[in-house]
């Protein structure tokens, strides 16, 4: 840690504080992450997790509150285990692809480590780091980030990312009494779209959900993207408004729409071992 | 009216200083230091206080006896006694921004830089910020009767480069604020709508930062996103806005982003 980590962690509650620098040090000396994502940790998120614990407030959090958090933490373990995967795989993800992934992979540890510590601030203890089959129980028969299987790679960092924007949105009302938790929430949905939309790009889709497309995706993948042709929102019908503008289709690529927690849960269950 | 802020005064500081560390002087309650002091700033359980009010966003004339330039037009006020409906304004306003800025750009495509995949982007992102100004307008009813004007010096809209780096300053700064005004929306419909929006805008920002540059760590250069208080915006975007930006009863307590480095106000999160 530098020093002015250090120094931070003067400010957090000695107890957690403690508990996090040690996990912290555990990672840049490797403990269950790539080493690619151990600097990037060094380089930005242990000071940001610090923070968050900073500014945590003492008190009983409510039970929504811990609910959405814990639900987040599943969502950001599968995501940071997938590309921790996929950036150690040999000759999985070419040269020109890597810093992409190397930087999303990069972000998902770091909101691994934010969501347990704002768990932890909240004398909560965070869920454990459940075994992971990204076969999605056979949906994708013999998936094991080898060199000929990029292109699955990329499409299943899509399905995550495009679920993990559905998430956080959807579970944003019920934080909505938790400032702190809610802007943190926040924070890191808006990262997740930016992640879905590059790679969709890279993927040369555009960075946008148009209509309830999966695109090239499995079948098994379309309740990502059921709901995300709506195109009325706020009680507002936007075809008079869109008409112009590139009409329905435009309509439904201006707004992400949510999930609820069943709904993603009934995504992400094959996933889990 | 004791705690109106004008913003102009920040305009005069960005010509002075180069527009360095836009918003710097803004005084805004995020440099916390402690638990308590925090608890003070949200308030018991996050209930805001907000005082009574006496504008809404309204327009006056203009007052500039011939003056062009960022805020040197009528004055658009924003009332945040108004609840959420301060927040949908002020949406409002940096999307009529944002839909003049992308009008503009694809207006001027004969004779541009831009690339044919360029173009697709921004076409699309002119559709749907136009749509969210439409929409947001649609919402408000007679809470939306007042329009930005926006300036862009002598920004060259046919220049990949320089339009392209604007774009990112508005995406970036489109999802600092809504992600920074979400927390004082009282009604989780509000809240759901706008995250509906500000995760597009973040698509959008990532889509403007591959493009500029592409296989990079810049599409998201940061693990949390910023997320800016109301008042830190309006002073970054009223280097684009000839009204002037007056915010009433603007709430001091501010619950910042996890990652305190990252702003959109600031240059924090303008690399690559």
């Amino acid at each position: 840690m530098t020093r002015a980590d250090r120094s931070l962690l003067a400010t957090v509650d000695p107890e957690i504080g403690a508990a996090l620098g040690e996990r912290a040090l555990e990672i840049a000396h490797g403990a269950g992450v790539d080493s690619k994502i151990a600097a990037m940790l060094a380089l930005g998120s242990i000071p940001i997790a610090l923070g968050a614990l900073a500014t945590d407030v003492y008190g009983q959090a409510p039970s929504d509150v811990i609910d959405v958090l814990q639900f987040a933490l599943l969502l950001e373990y599968l995501e940071s285990d997938f590309y921790q995967r996929g950036i150690n795989a040999t000759g999985l993800v070419p040269p020109t692809d890597v810093t992409v992934f190397s930087t999303i992979g990069g972000h998902e540890a770091a909101h691994v480590i934010a969501l347990q510590g704002l768990l932890n601030g909240k004398r909560m203890t965070p869920r454990a780091r459940p075994a992971f089959d990204f076969t999605a129980k056979g949906s994708l028969a013999g998936f094991a980030f080898l060199p000929t299987q990029y292109a699955t790679f990329t499409a299943l960092a899509q399905a995550f990312e495009d679920t993990g924007v559905r998430a956080y949105k959807g579970q944003a009302p019920r934080l909505i009494a938790d400032k702190p938790v809610l802007t943190a929430a926040l924070s890191i949905h808006s990262v997740e779209a930016r992640h879905a939309s590059v790679v969709r790009r890279l993927r040369g889709k555009k960075g946008w959900i148009t209509g309830s497309s999966r695109d090239d995706l499995p079948a098994f993948t379309q309740g990502i993207y059921d709901g995300e042709e709506n195109s009325t929102q706020g009680g507002t019908s936007l075809t008079s408004i869109a008409a112009k503008v590139g009409g329905t289709e435009a309509a439904s690529e201006a707004f992400d729409e949510p999930l609820t927690m069943a709904q993603v849960t009934a995504i992400i269950t094959p996933f889990l071992a | 009216m004791g705690n109106t802020e004008e913003l102009d005064m920040h305009v005069r500081d960005q010509r002075d200083e180069g527009n360095n560390h836009a918003g710097a002087r803004v005084i805004e309650g995020n440099a916390v230091t402690t638990r308590r002091g925090f608890m003070r700033r949200v308030g018991i359980g996050g209930t805001l206080v907000m005082l009574p009010g006496v504008f809404s966003a309204c327009q006056d004339g203009a007052n500039t006896g011939g003056l062009t330039g960022p805020g040197t037009g009528g004055t658009i006020t924003f009332d945040f006694a108004k609840g959420d409906i301060a927040v949908l304004q002020f949406a409002y306003a940096l999307e009529q921004l944002e839909a003049d800025f992308y009008s503009q750009v694809v207006a001027n495509f004969a004779g541009s830089s831009f690339t044919a995949a360029d173009q697709l982007v921004l076409t699309d992102i002119r559709n749907h910020e136009v749509i969210h100004r439409e929409f947001l307008k649609a919402a408000l009813g007679t809470n939306a009767s007042f329009t930005v004007t926006a300036t862009y010096g002598a920004l060259n809209f046919r220049d990949r480069a320089t339009v392209l780096a604007t774009a990112r300053t508005f995406e970036d700064l489109g999802v600092a604020a809504y992600n920074g005004a979400a927390q004082y929306l009282s009604d989780v419909n509000n809240l759901v709508l706008v995250g509906k929006i500000v995760s597009v805008e973040a698509r959008h920002a990532s889509a403007i930062r591959d493009l500029l540059v592409p296989q990079s760590s810049a599409f998201a250069p940061v693990a949390f996103d910023a997320t800016d208080s109301p008042t830190k915006i309006a002073f970054a975007a009223q280097a684009f806005i000839e009204e002037r930006l007056v915010f009433v009863n603007a709430p001091s307590a501010f619950a910042p982003s996890l990652n305190t480095s990252a702003s959109a106000g600031g240059h924090a999160n303008d690399a690559g």
